[in-house]
Order: structure tokens, then sequence, then C-alpha cells
């Protein structure tokens, strides 16, 4: 008896010992190593993280809120507020924000193109055209941290961390310099437009090399390049993609026109699974907006024209400051939402609140009226229409496309480098802005016709006038305005809201010696000794 | 109570019923009285000679028994060579032979806390043979508090154990547990272990505080070594309850109900006031009033009618507790079978009532079958959970202003938004029926045979297992909201949101122990030894499906359901993972005439953490002891005084909070995250790993002493620790450049020293008893190797830093000199490039005196971890009345408080200033607390309160002391009892945190929102649950 039990306890131990144990070795299940990860099909999942990495929504409204066009009323400490009232430091947390995010869309770019080298390739061809799109990705961060930064660390390989604490800047010349190299480069592998599949909609193509390089030589104000590059996607569309004006400004904004003739690239987002929201801070609390913080400003609003072709402080101007919202310039409409907004007419009419947005407080009972700074309101009198597109009642999350670069933006290039050089006539107008204008909804001969007998000066008010109103609150402005270096005069004074409305209190200041280049983040600074020195001013 | 509750009590008691009748009906019964029997009878006395009441006496082996009366008197019927045996709490149990004609029975109280067994890791001690740092709570500290969990009832119970809670809600109950501070950067929690096994957090929070029989706490290697490499942030050891052989059936009934009061400790100043400072602050900057004159006069001439949103969301709350246990054992078995209801109302004002409650039941056998003897543990619980889908209800409450015309609700009902929070209400969330329904499950069972192999040697196996299920469903209703009460048409709802989801998720731990346990004495000589090999298995995994727009009612899916994207979820492959931990370990103790203790224990761990290189740990320790007292030298102390031992350990501990997976570089895909032509393509991420990752370590070496003191009246200890981390295994801070997360690596290093100082003193006075326990403590870290030496990193008002030679994670900022005066003030003083000031804006100091303000400027401005830790308790006893204390605190803390509570008018976020903020700056109130109030966005208001500028004006004292419990009670005298059949019956008050001393007013000091690791940014914001005080009431009877 005794003896049993022994026995059937000993084995019986032994083998619950024994039994049930993981082993030791638990490599994960759900995800790959880098013993298993690489072949040409994941190979090209990379590619399409660098894709997401390029662009998204935050980075189009941090550079919105840069700009001139709109001012964040409420978040005092927006980032980009804060640059342009002049109380950004090193540490302001767009700085640290950006520069991560984009090494971290290179390193995507870097892994691929590492890695594509030791793999088996089955379709070169495709893999080639990844190639060119990786570079493509990798060429647009480089030249977008040398246009906020200056120098910066580049390298075009993969880092590993030693590296990445010791490494030094290099001078925004040279990477601009490889940038172009490098887009010369794949223009020659990418497929024109017209060559994608409708499934390949949104993929990177030789028109949009051709844009960005043009962009390059844009912000250097070197016209005869930007001539030469906008050149080819006006007259040489059979070679670079064929590209035309969507007939609609409000429905180049809408869904279901993403992917439309004027498109040269957009990021990509998709109802329900890949959407943005940031526009709730911006719209009609009274049409499901949370809180009022990004909204227009008056400079933006006083650079439309009117329907009869005049500037509102131009001599003979039918604009009437009784009615300052009569009449005008119709992109005011699908941009701007203004007292008295015709909101049926103009976004939808399927919203459940109706009436017209009433902002002036001495008419106005909604929660829309105006109720000064410090308050949920819009603090300028003004709300945001362009961009608005949810997907459902109550929600701001949206699955529109953003559009980085579109055909209309090369025309307005083109024919600022014509008037650069002297060159801007009827002829060039009617091929870009009338088209433009024509589009956005003028009729009168005095809008439509080239202006005769102006100064290069007065033509060039009007060039860059046109170009802010037809692309306001496209993230382009604050590139514009530090490659025209009028920050002095846009940065300047008390930001202004609608007649009705009271002081601001936010008052913009430009800090020159900054030269428009961020600060490289401190927290960098910190951990590299070797991005000292910081760029000037912070 | 609800039906099922009533239900499971019925039940309960019916299984009670049966037991006792089984154990009336048990064959020893019938055997004892097959024998002749005849009364013996006899008076129980104390050794002062005063007869003892209720003194329970049977005949061992069976269940024959009774108790002494109010004389001490009692008969039994028993046969010569029976033994018959005393039990008293209090007392130490006697044993007489039934035949032996003894009829005044002395018992000696049982005062001697040097026999005290001490749990240890796989085996017991004495507190006499003790030469580690451990420290024993007893179950009774725990038991009859009404706390949601042990953890809670853990709070001042012991020295340097330190219990911050990070929130009162019933639903989201979790506190920070630190053992002797903070070692090491990773993981501050110690391990926790019940009954042998090793096992979690949330299985010990789930753990029925009335089960539990004592809680060792090992702070030092000399204890913990034998757990190796999760050791070093020390050891808890739970130990449950169990019957004894040959003990009297006996049956305990507890309950204990009362109100959980929510405490609300900052206030809206009232309307006209916020009104009017509003106004102040706008002008002060130069803006335009917001509010007329008129509108100020409204506001004051219905100040009666304002109720702050605030307050409007909570309500007393109801909390019970029901616990009922039977124990008892015959000459070859023993059990010990529980059940306990636990039910903490949530004190939201929500539809449906939202709370938690847990359910436990416990079954401890064991038996013995000649050399072999088994024993059973099976503990299930369940928490069942309703709570809140809402998110942020306090601060979206908190920040209205308490205007009379801002409302929940209206007349009829309909809910409104305004305009400061114009998208949704926090009581309208509460209010809308949206809930998160938990529904967990707790399963720990474990089997242990133990084989007497020959003299001194046993071979004991165990094999247990944590079965975990956690399941959440939630239930989303559209609720609509209204502008105004005037508002023809709600705010549209977001269909979207409405969603019906369910959660799941499996753990299973497996605990597998082979042990070799060896004890013996030869003469003086006591030796004992430990051998065992152990595997712990873990798995894990999870899944989810959620819908979207699902049908209002009944929350099924509707067509636009079924529209790609509005169905989301994850499979158990998804969330899968498995870990494993093989180890050998082994333990050999000497001791020579119990004067002098000598101790080598270690630990062989394999993770399946690290690479296969790096994957073996080795932790020693040894420890010794020297009884003085036992010398012939000290006779004299021993004699007068009592006894005194010094010990001291040394060893190496170790840690492996790392990720899973750490080691490997993976790659992750992703089907959300782009697109072309509105068709999703897979994406893929990137994880860094480090192959070399490798064990941390600590070094712990610690001394301190025992005295026992007047006779045994007195105790004290103290220790006194020093522990050096090495081989941290930290997520250092990466550069952008290298555009991923760097892997953690082994580096760096920490020093933490500290002491505790425990005493405990017993005070007999005519009828009165009193005991005195007291315990102090203190701990303090120093980094002392870091890579780059330097990170400053910015969480939320202010920095923390990480620096060689400083606190881990200590405040970081610009230091406040006041506030400026005058322009001429200004005139002379450095202020931060870019800013205007005015006089009664802050003024920051010039450390470096460059004559500027710039980064260099900010110095170390405290730290958020608690020191000089205490806890007080006081029992007393008269006659059948008993009172009992729990004072709690920290003698040193300082803690961030962000946000709202600090800034009036916050941000634009909070459109409020609250009481304690009003003591700010103006002309004529110059020496204020708080600066000037100004416009936010303004250059004033850049310099008080940016986050770029932060100063200590967030840092506030949170050194407190507090009435954490107290008891007063009342005993029936046993001749009432005993009538009805009851053995003891006691009724009794009960409050909880009823008094709080602290510098800072308007949060509660206990709370944080810091991690226990102390690595979160933030401060305390109050945007908590608001704290709350409870009151009960208790009746506990044994039968």
């Amino acid at each position: 008896m005794k003896s049993k039990i022994y026995i059937s306890a000993i084995i019986t131990a032994s083998v619950l010992t024994v039994s049930g144990c993981n082993s030791l070795e638990q490599p994960p299940v759900n995800q790959y190593t880098d013993a298993n990860y690489w072949n040409e099909e994941r190979a090209e999942f990379m590619v399409n993280s660098a894709y997401a990495a390029m662009y998204n929504a935050g980075r189009m409204w941090d550079d919105v809120s840069m700009g001139d066009d709109v001012i964040n009323g409420r978040s005092t400490n927006n980032p980009g507020r804060l640059i342009k009232t002049g109380q950004a430091t090193a540490s302001t947390s767009r700085f640290n924000g950006e520069w991560d995010s984009m090494y971290t869309g290179i390193k995507f770019c870097h892994l691929f193109l590492d890695n594509i080298a030791n793999i088996d390739v089955k379709n070169p061809e495709k893999i080639s055209r990844l190639t060119a799109e990786a570079r493509f990705v990798r060429a647009y961060l480089f030249f977008r941290l040398a246009t906020l930064y200056g120098d910066v660390p580049f390298f075009t390989h993969d880092i590993l961390s030693s590296e990445a604490r010791t490494i030094g800047k290099t001078s925004k010349e040279e990477i601009i310099g490889f940038v172009r190299d490098e887009l010369e480069d794949i223009i020659q592998v990418l497929p024109k437009r017209d060559d994608l599949t409708k499934e390949e909609s949104g993929r990177i193509t030789k028109g949009a090399a051709v844009m960005l390089l043009a962009r390059t030589w844009l912000y250097e104000n070197n016209w005869a390049e930007v001539e030469r590059l906008t050149g080819f996607l006006i007259d040489r569309q059979d070679e670079y993609g064929s590209y035309s004006l969507f007939p609609s400004y409000r429905g180049l904004f809408e869904e279901e026109n993403e992917y439309n003739s004027e498109v040269i690239l957009d990021r990509a987002f998709v109802p329900n699974f890949i959407t943005w929201s940031d526009i709730q801070d911006m719209i009609p609390l009274s049409r499901d907006g949370r809180v009022s913080d990004r909204v227009p400003v008056q400079a933006l609003v006083d650079c439309y024209l009117t329907t009869g072709g005049y500037a509102i402080d131009e001599e003979g101007t039918d604009y009437d400051p009784g009615h300052p919202y009569d009449n005008r310039d119709p992109r005011m409409t699908a941009t701007v939402i203004y007292d008295g907004y015709d909101w049926e007419a103009n976004v939808n009419d399927w919203f459940p609140t109706k009436g017209n947005i009433e902002i002036n407080p001495a008419t106005s009972t909604t929660e829309d009226a105006y109720a000064g700074p410090n308050s949920n309101g819009s603090v300028t009198g003004y709300y945001l229409r362009k961009w608005y597109a949810p997907q459902s009642k109550g929600s701001a999350s949206s699955g529109l496309n953003l559009i980085m670069m579109r055909y209309a933006d090369v025309l307005l290039m083109y024919a600022e480098a014509a008037l650069e050089q002297g060159r801007l006539d009827e002829s060039i107008w009617n091929r870009t802005i009338r088209p433009i204008r024509q589009r956005a909804g003028f009729t009168a001969d005095r809008a439509l016709d080239f202006p005769s007998g102006k100064t290069k000066d007065e033509l060039r008010k009007i060039v860059r006038n046109e170009r802010r109103c037809e692309l306001a609150i496209e993230g382009l402005r604050y590139f514009d305005i530090m490659r025209w270096d009028i920050g002095a005069e846009v940065f300047s004074g008390e930001v202004q809201g609608a007649y009705f409305t009271d002081h601001t209190g936010i008052f913009l200041k430009h800090i020159p010696e900054r030269n428009y280049l961020w600060a490289i983040p401190q927290s960098e600074i910190d951990l590299n000794e070797n991005l000292k020195p910081q760029n000037p001013g912070y | 109570m609800k039906p099922c509750i009533g239900g499971m009590f019925a039940t309960a008691f019916l299984l009670i019923g049966s037991i006792q009748a089984l154990a009336d009906t048990h064959p020893f019964t019938e055997k004892a009285f097959t024998v002749q029997a005849q009364p013996v009878k006899g008076t129980v006395v104390d050794t002062e000679g005063n007869p003892l009441v209720g003194v329970g006496v049977f005949v061992k082996g069976t269940a024959n028994g009774t108790f002494t009366d109010m004389d001490g008197n009692f008969s039994i019927q028993a046969s010569p060579g029976d033994i018959l045996v005393f039990s008293s709490v209090g007392f130490e149990d006697l044993e007489i032979d039934a035949g032996s004609g003894v009829t005044r029975i002395v018992m000696q109280e049982d005062r001697e806390l040097l026999d005290e067994v001490i749990v240890i890791g796989y085996g017991t001690t004495t507190r006499r043979s003790v030469t580690g740092s451990v420290e024993a709570v007893r179950g009774e500290m725990l038991e009859n508090r009404p706390v949601a969990n042990v953890t809670q009832a853990l709070q001042g119970a012991a020295a340097n154990v330190i219990v911050q809670r990070r929130s009162y809600n019933p639903n989201s109950e979790n506190n920070n547990f630190n053992i002797r501070g903070i070692s090491t950067i990773t993981d501050n929690s110690p391990l926790f272990v019940i009954d042998g096994l090793v096992t979690e957090q949330s299985v010990l929070n789930n753990l029925n505080p009335n089960d539990i029989e004592s809680v060792s706490v090992l702070k030092d290697a000399g204890t913990s070594a034998i757990y190796g490499s999760r050791s070093s942030n020390g050891v808890i050891l739970i130990t449950t309850k169990k019957g004894r052989k040959s003990e009297k059936t006996s049956i305990h009934l507890s309950t204990l109900a009362g109100f959980n009061v929510p405490q609300f400790l900052f206030h809206a100043t009232e309307g006209y006031a916020n009104a009017t400072l509003t106004n102040l602050a706008l002008t002060n900057s130069g803006n335009a009033p917001r509010f007329t004159p008129d509108q100020i006069r409204d506001l004051a001439a219905h100040r009666d009618e304002e109720n702050w949103l605030y307050y409007q969301l909570y309500r007393p709350a109801l909390q019970q507790d029901y616990n009922a246990s039977i124990t008892g054992g015959s000459e070859k078995s023993s059990f010990m079978i529980s059940i306990g209801y636990h039910d903490q109302q949530s004190n939201y004002h929500s539809i449906p009532r939202f709370g938690a409650q847990r359910y436990n039941m416990r079954v401890n056998v064991s038996t013995s079958l000649g050399p072999l003897s088994l024993t059973g543990t099976m503990a299930y619980s369940r928490n069942n959970s309703l709570s809140s889908t809402g998110s942020s209800l306090e601060i979206n409450a908190s920040r209205i202003p308490s205007y009379y015309y801002y409302k929940f609700k209206t007349d009829d009902g309909r809910y409104l938004v305004n305009d400061v929070v114009n998208d949704f209400s926090s009581l309208g969330q509460l209010e809308s029926g949206s809930f998160n329904k938990f529904r967990d499950n707790f399963l720990t069972t474990s089997v242990t045979g133990e084989l007497k192999l020959f003299t001194g040697l046993k071979v004991r196996g165990i094999v247990g297992a944590d079965i975990i299920n956690h399941t959440r469903f939630t239930r989303n209703f559209p609720q609509q909201y209204w502008a105004g009460e005037d508002a023809t048409e709600p705010r549209s709802v977001n269909e979207q949101a409405f969603y019906t989801s369910n959660w799941n998720d499996d753990r299973y731990r497996m605990n597998t122990q082979l042990l070799l346990d060896y004890d013996n004495s030869f003469g003086r000589h006591n030796v004992s030894g430990l051998l065992g090999v152990t595997n712990e298995s873990y798995t894990y995994s999870s899944n989810e499906i959620a819908k979207a727009y699902v049908e209002h009612e009944l929350g099924i899916a509707t067509d636009k359901t079924k529209e790609a994207g509005n169905i989301t979820g994850n499979t158990g492959q998804d969330t899968a993972y498995r870990t494993s931990i093989t180890s050998v370990l082994g333990r050999l103790a000497y001791n020579y005439d119990q004067r002098y203790y000598g101790e080598f224990s270690f630990r062989y761990d394999g993770s399946s953490k690290f690479h296969k290189d790096y994957r073996w740990g080795f932790f020693p320790s040894i420890s010794a002891g020297w009884r003085i007292s036992s010398e012939p030298f000290m006779e004299w102390f021993k004699e007068n005084a009592g006894d005194l031992k010094f010990r001291g350990s040394w060893g190496i501990l170790g840690n492996q909070s790392v990720g899973n997976f750490d080691r490997f570089t993976r790659y992750g895909v992703d089907g959300t995250s782009y697109a072309f032509d509105n068709t999703l393509v897979t994406t893929a991420s990137f994880s860094l790993g480090n192959d070399e990752l490798t064990w941390e370590k600590t070094r712990t070496f610690n001394i301190g002493f025992d005295a026992s003191l007047f006779r045994g009246t007195l105790d004290i200890s103290m220790d006194f620790f020093h522990k050096h981390t090495w081989d941290i295994l930290m997520g250092p801070q990466t550069p952008g450049v290298l555009g991923a997360g760097l892997p953690r690596v082994n580096y760096g290093a920490m020093d933490n020293k500290g002491w505790e100082l425990t005493a405990k003193y017993n005070l007999k006075a005519g009828s009165t008893n009193h005991s005195f326990s007291f315990n102090l403590a203190d701990s303090k870290n120093k980094l002392v190797s870091f890579p780059g030496h330097e990170e400053i990193v910015h969480g939320e008002e202010l920095w923390v830093i990480r620096k060689e030679g400083v606190q881990w994670n200590a405040f970081y900022g610009y230091k406040m000199d006041g506030l400026f005066q005058s322009y001429e003030e200004i005139e002379n003083s450095a202020i931060p490039a870019g800013l205007s000031v005015q006089p009664g804006d802050i003024k920051r100091k010039d450390i470096n005196g460059d004559g500027e303000i710039t980064e260099e400027d900010r110095v170390i401005l405290g730290h958020a971890f608690p020191r000089y830790t205490f806890g007080f308790t006081y029992n007393f006893a008269w006659r059948g009345f008993d009172l009992s204390m729990l004072l709690q605190g920290v003698g040193k803390r300082e803690q961030m408080i962000r946000g709202e509570l600090v800034e009036p008018f916050h941000e634009n976020y909070s459109y409020v200033i609250y009481k304690h903020q009003l003591d700010f700056w103006t002309p004529t109130h110059t020496d204020a607390r708080y600066p000037r109030l100004s416009a936010q966005g303004s250059p004033s208001d850049v310099n008080n309160w940016s986050k770029d500028w932060g100063t200590d004006i967030f840092i506030f004292d949170m050194k407190y002391i507090r009435l954490k419990n107290i008891a007063v009670g009342y005993t029936l005298p046993s001749r009432i009892s005993m009538k009805a059949g009851m053995q003891k019956c006691r009724l009794y008050l009960n409050a909880q945190d009823l008094f709080t001393l602290c510098p800072t007013s308007f949060v509660d000091p206990e709370t944080t929102e810091m991690g226990s690791n102390m690595t979160e940014g933030s401060g305390n914001s109050a945007r908590n649950y608001p704290n709350i005080r409870y009151f009960g009431l208790g009746l506990d009877i044994t039968f």
C-alpha cells in the first residue's frame, strides 16, 4: 500500500511538472521578424507605409495654421499660432513632431530600398516602379525637411542608432541637389497618369515628380526652371500625363470626385477606415462643430474679388461694405462661412438644423453667434467651409482625400514664372488665370480678361492674390509667404475678424532673424551635439 | 439586495447547514458516544486568575464541544484518554487529558510574537528565526474593512508598503503598489504569490480579504532571492485560511453595509463672481468685458438657484459586504469553505446604476493518507462591473461655470448642451443608458501533494492554475442634445458612434513545482534545506467584435452595419502570446541553538523573453543572524527586557520587465492605413529589437534588528537597506532621425536607500486592553548611471528630469521668485525672451544670473514619490467594547497639479475660476499666491501659465495624515449570545477616510495619476472621480 502511494505520487508529480509547460522559445505569432519578413510581396507593404507617411491631415492643417488665412483662436498653444505670433521656442511641439514623423517616413523608404536588393525578384518591372515611388517619397520628405529646417541630417540608407546619435547636418543646397537628381532620374521610370489603371488611382506618377521638381525651383524663385517644368505639364501632356481643371471648384473637394483630372497627387482617405476629423473645430457649432479653433480671418475674406472683377479696395469697386458678402468670388462661398451663409444651398440640405448660419450677435440667437475671444465660438466671426465632407450626420470624420498637388497650381506657377520674367501677356493669361477664374464661376469680362496696362508690380499683386484665393486652406500659403518674403507684412498687427467683432487680442509677429526656418527640435539637440548650432533666432 | 444575491445566501446557509449536519453525524462523533463517556467539569482562568468567558472546549478529534460560561465554567462529556482542547482568541491553545482530574485550567496569553509562524518563499519560519526583512500582516487587519480589494486594505499596514490610489471609482479601482520605493525605471511592482503560486495583481484584487490568513511582505534579498528574476521589487505572499485538523467546526458570518458619500474638494465660485472675474481677466489684457453689468446683476439675483453641474453628477451610494465561512477538521482531514459578496455601487448619477460586484467562493481542503498528505485549493471569483462609456465626465461638468442658466436637463427631460461644452453633456452620457458591462472570471486552483520520505525529508509537488477570463460588452445608445431650452431641433446624433461590441480575453497560467524539503535538528544544530524545480507558463489571447450603426433599441446590426468598415474586430490570433519561465531553486539554513543563524538561497531562472544566449540568470543571497540576547553576557537583558537579534542579508535579485518579444526586430502588417482608388492596401510597421537583452539585476543589502522589550510587551524592528540596480531594461530616448523607437537595452543604474521602523506595544490595564502598532519608513532613489546622462521630458505643465545623481523623474522647471510688484521691478529683472509682463505676473528666478531667463534656469522642483510613509494602528478593548483606528499618511511628497485646478479659465477650456484660486494678485492684494488674472493667449497669460515656461506654481505640498479607518464595536456577552447558539456576536460601526490633514485642500492627497514607476509626466488634475467617505454598520457572528 505504502509503496503504491510513493510510486503513484512520484509519477504524478513528474508528469505534471513536465507537462503543460510552454517552451522557452517563443517568437511572436502575429508579427514577422527579420527571419521571415522580407519577400517581394511584403516589400511592397513598406512602400505603402511610405505613402501613408508622406502626408496626412495633421500635416496639412498644421501647415494651414502657419499661414495667414486662418487663426487658431482658441488653442493658445497651437504651434502654428505660436510660430506666427513669435512665441515659438525650440521646444515647441511641432518642431519635434514633424521632424520625427518625416524621418519615420524616410525610414520606410530606406527599409525598402536597402532590402530590395537582397530579395529574389519575380516581377522586376513592378519592383523598379516601387523603387521609384520610394525614392519619390524620400525626395518629398527631404525637400520638406530642408525647406522647413534648412540644414538637416541627410543619409540615403537606413541608419543605426549609434549613427543617429552622432550624425551631423548636411547643407540645404546639397540635400535639394540630391532631391532634384533623384526626381530627374525617376521621372523616366514612373508611369504617366494616363497609364494608371483605375485600381492604381493615387499612385505616384511622372506628373507628380515633375510637379515636385518644379516646386523645388519655385521655392528658390528660379523662374526659368519653374516655367520649363510646369510647361511640361501644360504643353507636353502626351509625354507627362494629361491634366485639366475640374469643372467645379466646390466639387474638387467632394468625395465623389476623387482622382479627377485636376489631381496630380493626393493623400488617400477611405470612409470608415482611414479618416480625418480635424474639421470639427472649424465648422459652425450649430452644424456639429465642437469648438471653433482654426477659423478664417478677415484678411482672407478681403482678398476675394467681387463678381464684377474688382478688388474690394480698388478704385471704382462695386463692393458694398453694407453687404460685404454679396456678389463676391464664388470661391469665397466655397471656402469661408460668413454671417448669413446659406447652408442648405452651399453645403447640403440633409442637415437637420435648418436656416442660415447667423453669426452677427446683433441678430443671431444661435450658438454660432460671435461671443468674443475666449469663448467657444469663432474669434473672427467666420467658420470654415472648404474640405467639409463628413461621412454622416453628427460625425466630423471624413474619408475625403487631401490634395497635395493639383493642376490649377501648375497653371498659377506658370503664370507667376512668366510674370516674374516679364512675359505675362494676354496669351499666357488666357491659358492660365482666365480658365481658373472661369472655373471658379466668374462671368464678368473684367474678371476674366487680361488686365492690360498694369505695371509688373500691379500684375504681381493680381497673380499672388489669385494664388491665395484659389489655393486657400490647402497648406501652401506659408511656403508662398516664405518665398515671397512677405512675413513682415502679413504677420504683423492684430488678427482681424468680421466687422461685427471686437478685438481678437491676438497679435502676429514676424521674427526676421529666424529667416522662416524652424528650430532644430531641442530634444534632438539634447541627444546629438552635432546638430548644433541651432537655427538663428531660437 | 438583488434576488439573485438573496438566493446565493440562501444557498450558502443551506450549504453550511448541511455541512453542520454532516459534521454532527461524523463517524468520530458516533465513536465518541460508543465509549463510556462521563461529564468532565472545570474552570478556565487566565494567568491572573480571572475567569475566561467563551473559551471553546472540545474533545480532540470529535465535533463534541462546548464553551465556558460567565464564570469560566464548563462541562463536557468525555472518556478517560480523550484529549480536551481549549481554545480562545488571544490565548495559546491548550490540551489536557480528560482523565487527568485537573479542574482549574490556566491559559497563557498568546503574546509571544517570536513564535509567530511567518510564511516565506516555499516554506515557513518563525519570527524568532528570521534573518531577512519580512513583515507579516495578520488577516484580522484586513477583515471587516469596507475596502474593494486587498491592495487597498494593505495601505498603511506595513512599513514601506506604499499603496497609492489612482481612482475612487469602483469601476476603475486601481492602485499603485510599491515596496521600498523606486529601484528601477521599468517596473516597480512587486511579485504576487498566493498560496505558493505566482499570480498577478488582478487575481489578488479579486481575492476575498476575509479569506486571508496572513500576508507576508518580503523586502530584502535574504527572503526574496528564492523568487529570483522577478523579486527585485519585493514579494507579497498571501496565505489563505485553512481548516485545522481536529478542530471543532465553526461557522462565521459577517456583514457590513454602508454608504459612500462623495466629497467635493474644489468648488466653483458663485456665478456673479465668476462673470465679474471673467471680465477682469479680459479687461486686464485690454479686451472688452464679456458680461454686461446687467448680466452680472442678473446672475447675482439668481444666485440661490445655482446648482453647479459638477455636483449633480453624483449621489451617495450603497456598499455592502457579506461573508460566510465554515472551518473544521477531523483527525485526518480539514476544510475551509467560504463565500463572499461585495457590492459597491457607483456614485455616478447614471441610468442604469453603475457599480461593481464581486462574488467569491473558496474551498480549501486537505487530507492525509499514510505518508502522503494532499491539499487542494479552489477559489473562484466573479467580478461584475457596469460602468459608463462616457469619458471626461468630471472635467466636462466642472469646467462649466455655476451660472444658474446652465442646466443638464430641461423640466421636460431634454438634455441640454451649452456654449462651453456643446457636443454632449456629462449627465446626458451617464443617463443615456450606454454602458460597459464587464464580466470577469477568476478561477485559481491547485493541488499539493507532500510525501514524507524519511525523517526530516519530504518531497512536495504542486500543480496550480490561474484561469482568468475578462469579458466586456458595450452598448452605446443615442442621446439627443439640445442647444438650448428654446431650440426647435436637437443636435444631430452621430449614428456611427452607436455600436455594440464584445471583447473577451483568455489568460491561462500554469504553475508546476517539485520540491525537496529537509528539516532536522541534531542537538543544538538545526538544519533545513530546500531544492526544487518549477515552471510557470502563461498563455494569452483576446478577441473582439464591434458593430457600428446598430438598431437603436435592440443594438443589433442594420443594413448600414453590413457596409464595409462598420463591423470591426480582431481574433485571438491577432493578440496571442505565450511566455514561460523555468527555474531551479534552493535554500540551506542552519542555526546553532537559535543563537547563530546562517542561510543561503538561490534561484536559477530561464525566461522565454530573452535570447537563449542571455536567457539564464542566477540570483543568490546569503543572510545571517545573531541573537545576542541569548549570549551569557546578556543574561540581565534577557531577564529584564526580552529578546534582541541582529540580522543582515545580501543578495542579487532580478527583474525581467520587458515586452515579450522585445528581443526580435518585428514587422507588423495592417490593412487600414493606406488605399489606392479607395481600396485598402496592406502596410507594414516596424519595431527594432535587441537580441542581447538580459536580466535586470538588483544587489540588495539589508541590516536590521528585532528587539522585544518590557517583557515582550514592546516589539521593535528596524531595517536599513541599500539597493543597487544595474543593467536596467530601459527604452532610451530616441533621436527622431532614426525614424523608429529604440528597443530596450540593458543600460543604466539606480541606487535606492531607505529604512523602516516598526513598533508594537501591548498594554493591559485592569480590564482594558490597548494595542498600538506603528510603522514609519523612507526610501530615496538616485540615478547612478544613465545614457546621455540627462533627459528632460515635457509632461503637462512641467518637465521631469532624468539625470545622474538625482531622483528619478524629479519635477523640473522654473523657480518662481514671487510676483512682479512694479514696472521698476520688471525693468530690473530677467524675463523670458519674447515675452512681456506686467505687475502681478510671475517672476522667475534667474538661476545662473546671466540676466536672461532661458532653459538653463530650470531647476528641480520636487518629487512625486511618497517619503516618510507611516501607519498607526490603535486597538482598544474594554469588556465587550472595542475600538480600532488606522491613521495613515505621507511625510513628504510634492505633486504637480495640472491645468484648470491651478490656472483660472484654463486655456479657453475651462471657463471657471474655482474658490481656491481667488488668492490672486491685484494692486491692492499684492502678497497673493497666484498671479493677476489675464486673458487667455495674452502675453501675461503666456508668461504665467504657458507649458513652455512652467514654474513651481504648479507644485503643491501633498504630505498628509488621514484617519483611514475607524471602527467601534460591541460584542454581546456570551451568556446572551450563547443562548442563541452563537459563540460570538459583535456589532460595529465603521467609517473610512473620515478625516484628513493636508496643506493642499482642493485635491485628494492620496490620489495620484502617475503609475508606480513615476514615469508618466502627468500630475494630479482632479479630473478623477471625487473621493468618497464611507459610513457603515457591521455584524459579525460566529457559531
